[in-house]
């Protein structure tokens, strides 16, 4: 039942990705109709009668300015959205009326940005040992895959430092990537450094030490790891199992192999002559050594979304600013008998209009042509 | 014990300080005792970041330097430092004694647990690798500017309930400075949120990994974005704005203290 329903997964379960996927369509729908909103009211600006400017909170009579003069004085700190001989509209921040569209496009913008890793993309690792290459990832998930990388990577050396306190202070793996036989680039990989080749990523993760099988198969050095397959003319062998004491024979390794299509098994004990060395379909075959080595375990991912995410999160961030912070006001000047009349209205974030509209006609009434 | 266990210590004192003053400008309602009330504040968080710096000074000496906000303890000295920096940033709009007083009883706790609670290690610890990143400066700045934000809306949305005349400011005042730490609280959440996920990605190779700590933060997100929504778009107000920073806030410890000692995940580090 549980994972039926994905309760193991939530985050991946259809039911989940569904309600994001209605997430974001009621998001569209809200944006594009506050966008229309915006677009009708940016056309129906009007200039209020006298009596609705006299309402106004801020509002101030100044008796014989000039129109023109006085108009060219406010456009100065503010921008013209209507105009003619009797009367004008200025406003100022109007980006802020726009701050909630760009903040839902933001998280429209985020969410496909990681549906394009979700489909495009891929997570898995690659573990190495010093010396080792390899031209293909693990992929995370139920089943394992493995995935080409179109490129090779050999581990050239890795280091971990510590702390006096014996706390790890650094895990670094020299890298390098080796493309048609060639080195074409070699890196440091560490924790919060990771190496970027043709949109793949590798980052330090983990490390360790695994036992590693010298095996001499037929006359060639060979160097595996458990649960690591090699072949040799018709013989294909893997470790299968690693055990540090067989009895009282030391440590051996149990060697599976194939025999005319049929699986089988035999013992290599290191320090049992007789067993250190046999033949496995004609194939001569001895374990020389078995060594505890490092090897380095790196996150490997692509995602082609991540750009797009990114993306999402500055617009978001700016729109947060507009939207809280930018003050969307406009000031009304009306041609009136004997003078002008001026008036202002924060129509967001009122902060401190009354300050600034004080300081206004301050000015308009200390300018003197 | 070094020096700036002995400053923090004066630091803890001075909030201490700042609670009796409060008491004393309720009992005599002398304008003098609140101005004694900021300077008292002001000297405090000069005292308080004094203190952080000689730590960050110290982990020099040591050779492990690194700012101090890498570990559990360093993460409570900040944030009880950030509830002040906010409420000195806020102080023109939170002309209200009670509300000073709630907060810094909030930072005063802070303190306090974090210098007496057997199960937080005061000691300046090396940098573990995932952590040396210039990520992990911004992204715990903004993310405790947010909470203590949220402490003030959070103090703010209690005084709804609470009636003491002459005490707690007007219902609507407390709405509007409830509202008002939320809008300072809500972009820099999302900054942290968005700071942690791009290190998240140069870190542990994926932005969002829905490690516990990263859904609870969006589950605190979503509660402050429902306030904003609520007052924003529906024009709700006082009461039921009140009771939605509670459950904010309540969503804000969960995903601070909560998710470090009851859920295990890629922020463990910060216990």
């Amino acid at each position: 039942m549980i994972s039926l329903l994905g309760l193991d997964d939530a985050y991946h379960a259809p039911w989940f990705i569904a309600l994001i996927a209605l997430f974001a369509l009621s998001l569209v729908l809200c944006s594009l109709r506050r966008l229309a909103l915006f677009v009708k009211e940016k056309k129906t600006i009007v200039l209020p009668e006298e009596d609705r400017l006299l309402k106004m909170d801020l509002h101030s009579y100044i008796p014989e300015k000039d129109f023109s003069e006085t108009l060219g004085l406010l456009a100065r700190r503010y921008r013209l959205a209507l105009g003619d001989g009797q009367g004008a509209v200025l406003e100022k921040g109007r980006l802020s009326r726009y701050g909630v569209f760009i903040i839902h496009a933001s998280i429209i913008i985020i969410l496909a940005g990681g549906l394009i890793g979700l489909l495009f993309g891929y997570r898995g690792f690659v573990t190495l040992k010093v010396g080792e290459t390899k031209d293909r990832l693990t992929l995370r998930g139920k089943s394992p895959a493995e995935v080409p990388l179109g490129f090779a990577l050999t581990c050239k050396d890795f280091k971990v430092n510590f702390y006096p306190t014996g706390e790890p202070k650094d895990f670094v793996s020299s890298v390098e990537i080796v493309e048609n036989g060639k080195a074409v680039l070699g890196k440091e990989i560490r924790v919060n450094e990771p190496l970027s080749y043709k949109g793949i990523r590798f980052y330090q993760s983990h490390y360790g030490s695994a036992p590693v099988f010298f095996f001499n198969v037929g006359g060639e050095k060979v160097a595996l790891m458990e649960r690591e397959a090699f072949r040799k003319n018709s013989l294909l062998l893997m470790v299968a199992r690693y055990e540090s004491r067989v009895h009282d024979f030391g440590p051996g390794v149990l060697v599976a192999y194939l025999d005319g299509g049929e699986p089988k098994a035999t013992w290599f004990l290191k320090n049992v002559d007789r067993l250190r060395e046999q033949d496995l379909q004609g194939v001569r075959v001895s374990l020389n050594d078995i060594q505890e080595q490092l090897y380095t375990g790196l996150e490997a991912s692509r995602d082609p979304g991540v750009f797009v995410v990114w993306a999402g999160f500055v617009f978001i961030l700016f729109g947060l600013y507009v939207n809280f912070f930018v003050r969307h006001r406009r000031i009304y000047l009306l041609k009136v008998p004997g003078g002008l009349l001026v008036a202002g209205t924060a129509l967001r974030n009122r902060g401190d209009l009354d300050k600034e509209f004080k300081n206004l006609l301050e000015e308009i009434h200390g300018h003197t042509p | 014990m070094a020096i700036h266990h002995k400053i923090l210590g004066v630091a803890t004192l001075l909030y201490l300080l700042v609670f009796f003053l409060h008491i004393l400008y309720f009992s005599l309602k002398k304008e003098k005792a609140l101005s004694a009330i900021w300077i008292t504040l002001y000297g405090t968080i000069c005292i308080h970041t004094l203190g952080l710096v000689l730590r960050w000074i110290e982990s020099y000496r040591m050779d492990i330097g690194h700012v101090p906000l890498a570990n559990f303890y360093e993460s409570l000295i900040f944030f009880a430092w950030s509830v002040t920096f906010m409420l000195i940033v806020m102080r023109k709009k939170i002309p209200y004694p009670v509300i000073t007083m709630c907060a810094s009883l909030a930072s005063l706790f802070l303190m306090g647990y974090a210098s007496i609670s057997p199960s937080v290690d005061r000691s300046i610890q090396p940098l573990i690798p995932a952590l040396q990143s210039n990520w992990l400066h911004i992204h715990v700045i903004t993310c405790f500017v947010a909470y203590a934000a949220f402490v003030i809306s959070f103090v703010c949305g209690l005084l709804y309930f609470v009636e003491w005349k002459g005490v707690v400011p007007p219902k609507e005042v407390l709405d509007n400075i409830n509202y008002r730490s939320v809008i300072i609280g809500f972009p820099m959440l999302s900054a942290g949120i968005l700071t942690g996920a791009v290190w998240a990605h140069y870190a542990w190779g994926s932005y969002w990994s829905w490690d516990p700590k990263e859904t609870w933060s969006l589950i605190t997100w979503i509660i402050y974005a429902l306030f904003l929504h609520a007052r924003l778009v529906s024009g709700w107000r006082e009461k039921r704005i009140a009771l939605i920073s509670i459950i904010g806030f309540m969503s804000v410890i969960f995903t601070y203290f909560g998710v470090n000692f009851i859920l295990s995940g890629l922020h463990t580090y910060a216990t």
